[in-house]
């Protein structure tokens, strides 16, 4: 397959950090290439053009938030960000600046995987050419703006569509509440995430099985929502 | 290591002597050179009031050195304002009236610039604590997390090795081996979220969130440790969002949830449940195991705090409640524990503010199913 060819940059000054990611994204067919400072990656990144940027936040050079703004500015490179615990507001400003996604130290190979696979997913198929997306028993279908649960139609207001459709279209990857809440209703509402809030228990109620335990529409605490990959979608305890 | 949690490890404004001293010298060097230069103007112009002047000694010793010196400061100004130039001079008595208003006024001043003085350093040195502190944690945190990434991610991906999936004894040694180095990680952020505590550096990030998104990040958190415990989460009715740190009240609940595990039996139910009660929102999670004796529900909150009766069989540092109470009074909120006796269960209750939305009628219309117009 295609994707088993993919390059990706690693940038983090620990080797024993960039030891273990060469070897997960290895053992998945990945080619990879190592930089340990802000500079030498943005240096790799412009010689040897890659598939997806792994970053760390913290580099001794220059945290990870100039490495995003600069490769965004002449590259759409999918780039998911390594970050830490308790730094939500970090966390949102380097979304905002064009990270795809990030992760939380310590973390599992297979959640980078996941994350990574579904930004170069989008990155493939950008917008609306992906026709349509399945998390579980759920079919969001972007052409026929159609919402099917179990094959039935789920009935749903505009704006409520608007929102699974704007997850969808970053699907596996989270999307911070300013973007989700600039897409459907308007730059006004930017600080409005009571709105958001409570829009989203009512969408939950139509389309998980369990509203109060959802699998479908995550919640990541701080930062913003996260429409849940189809492959990866965990069955309800 | 309990000293480091004593909350005043950090400048806790208190002056060393020698920065006392120190201030108190240049005080007194400064009232000198200025009465000598008071003295060689008086013997070309007519010098009188010089009280003012003698405040910048004042000033200078209070920022320096705090209250003492200030004090030392102000008499040595009164001192050399009495001797040298008011009459008569050449002597510690003053009979003009003005001179006297000169020297109380001269007191009350210097009072109030020396407290204002002080406070100023204060702010300054709790400035400075703030920084070091800040720098402290993130070094800590640095320190000890970058190792722990890198064993968690090895682990990981050593799990998806064919060899170790397929052996029996391999495969359950690797995700152990990820298990307790996430574990270790939580043992981390306990001491962190400690530390911010005990120096009063918890800065909330107040936003909204439903009461059941935090819930449920905590119990995914404690995922392991709820293994094979039948687990309820109680909604009543629609409870309102809650307006709190979303990520503080996640670990205020995790320590919760762990001490629910840790004090009851094996295999027995937690239950958590949600009710609106007026504008707070009651979080609470029952178990079904030791309780409390009336002892316990009084010491319960205290840092290093263990019951007697569960010493030297639980494991536990003592810090978990203390740390849960401190994330939730921090974001305005309570924390009681509740307790029909000891072997009779535990029950802890969080309440956390709720104030009701600005504009409540503007969301409903704006969320309403028919209306696609939102309404400024």
């Amino acid at each position: 397959m295609a994707r088993n060819q993919a390059t990706v940059l690693v940038i983090d000054d620990e080797a024993q950090i960039r030891r273990f990611l060469r070897a997960g994204f290895e053992l998945e067919k990945f080619s990879v290439t190592e930089a340990d400072s802000a500079e030498s990656g943005l240096r790799a990144a412009t010689l040897q053009p890659a598939d997806l940027i792994v970053v760390d936040l913290g580099l001794p050079d220059g945290d990870g938030a100039t490495v995003v703004e600069r490769v965004r500015s002449w590259s759409a490179v999918p780039i998911i960000v390594l970050s830490v615990r308790a730094n939500e507001a970090e966390k949102v400003r380097l979304l905002e600046l064009g990270a795809d996604d990030y992760v939380v130290k310590p973390f599992g190979m297979a959640e980078l995987l996941a994350r990574a696979r579904a930004a170069l997913r989008r990155h493939r198929a950008p917008g609306d050419m992906q026709p349509s997306v399945r998390v579980g028993p759920l079919t969001i279908d972007l052409s026929a703006r159609a919402v099917t649960l179990d094959d039935v139609r789920v009935p749903l207001s505009p704006k409520e569509y608007r929102l699974l459709q704007v997850l969808a279209q970053h699907a596996g990857n989270v999307v911070t509440h300013q973007h989700l809440l600039r897409e459907v209703w308007g730059a006004r509402h930017i600080e409005d995430t009571h709105y958001l809030r409570i829009f989203v228990r009512k969408l939950r109620r139509k389309i998980e099985a369990d509203p109060t335990r959802p699998r479908i529409l995550l919640t990541e605490l701080g930062v913003g929502y996260r429409l849940a990959q189809g492959a990866e979608a965990p069955v309800p305890a | 290591m309990r000293e480091f949690f004593q909350g005043r490890w950090i400048g806790s404004g208190d002056i060393p002597p020698n920065e006392m001293l120190a201030a108190g010298a240049i005080a007194l060097v400064l009232i000198a050179v200025l009465t000598a230069g008071l003295a060689a103007a008086s013997m070309v112009a007519n010098v009188d009031h010089v009280t003012s002047i003698y405040l910048i000694p004042v000033l200078v010793a209070a920022i320096r050195g705090g209250v003492a010196p200030a004090v030392v400061a102000a008499a040595a100004g009164i001192g050399a304002a009495a001797f040298f130039f008011y009459a008569p001079v050449h002597d510690f008595r003053v009979q003009n009236t003005l001179h006297i208003v000169d020297l109380v006024l001269f007191v009350a001043v210097a009072a109030v610039i020396g407290r204002i003085a002080t406070n100023l350093r204060r702010a300054r040195m709790r400035e400075a604590a703030d920084r070091l502190r800040e720098a402290l944690i993130g070094s800590v945190s640095h320190e000890l997390r970058t190792p722990l990434t890198a064993i968690v991610g090895s682990a990981s991906v050593l799990a998806q090795a064919p060899q170790v999936e397929r052996d029996p004894r391999l495969g359950p040694l690797v995700a152990g081996l990820r298990e307790e180095a996430e574990r270790l990680d939580a043992h981390i952020q306990n001491l962190l979220d400690a530390t911010s505590i005990s120096s009063e550096g918890v800065r909330p990030q107040i936003e909204w969130i439903d009461p059941a998104d935090v819930i449920n990040a905590a119990i995914e958190r404690k995922r392991t440790l709820l293994e094979g415990r039948p687990l309820a989460v109680k909604l009543a009715g629609d409870p309102p969002l809650v307006r709190v740190d979303a990520g503080l009240i996640e670990r205020a609940l995790s320590q919760v949830i762990e001490n629910a595990v840790k004090y009851s039996p094996a295999g027995s139910p937690i239950e958590i449940a949600v009710e609106r009660d007026g504008d707070r929102v009651r979080i609470e999670v029952r178990d079904r195991g030791a309780g409390l004796t009336a002892a316990e529900r009084e010491r319960i909150w205290e840092r290093f705090y263990r019951g007697p009766r569960h010493r030297d069989t639980v494991a536990g540092s003592g810090l978990g409640l203390w740390v849960a109470h401190g994330l939730v009074t921090a974001c305005g909120g309570a924390i009681a524990a509740e307790s029909e006796g000891p072997e009779r269960g535990t029950c802890i209750a969080v309440h956390l503010p709720a104030p009701p939305y600005q504009g409540a009628a503007r969301i409903s219309e704006t969320l309403s199913e028919t209306s696609d117009e939102t309404n400024g």
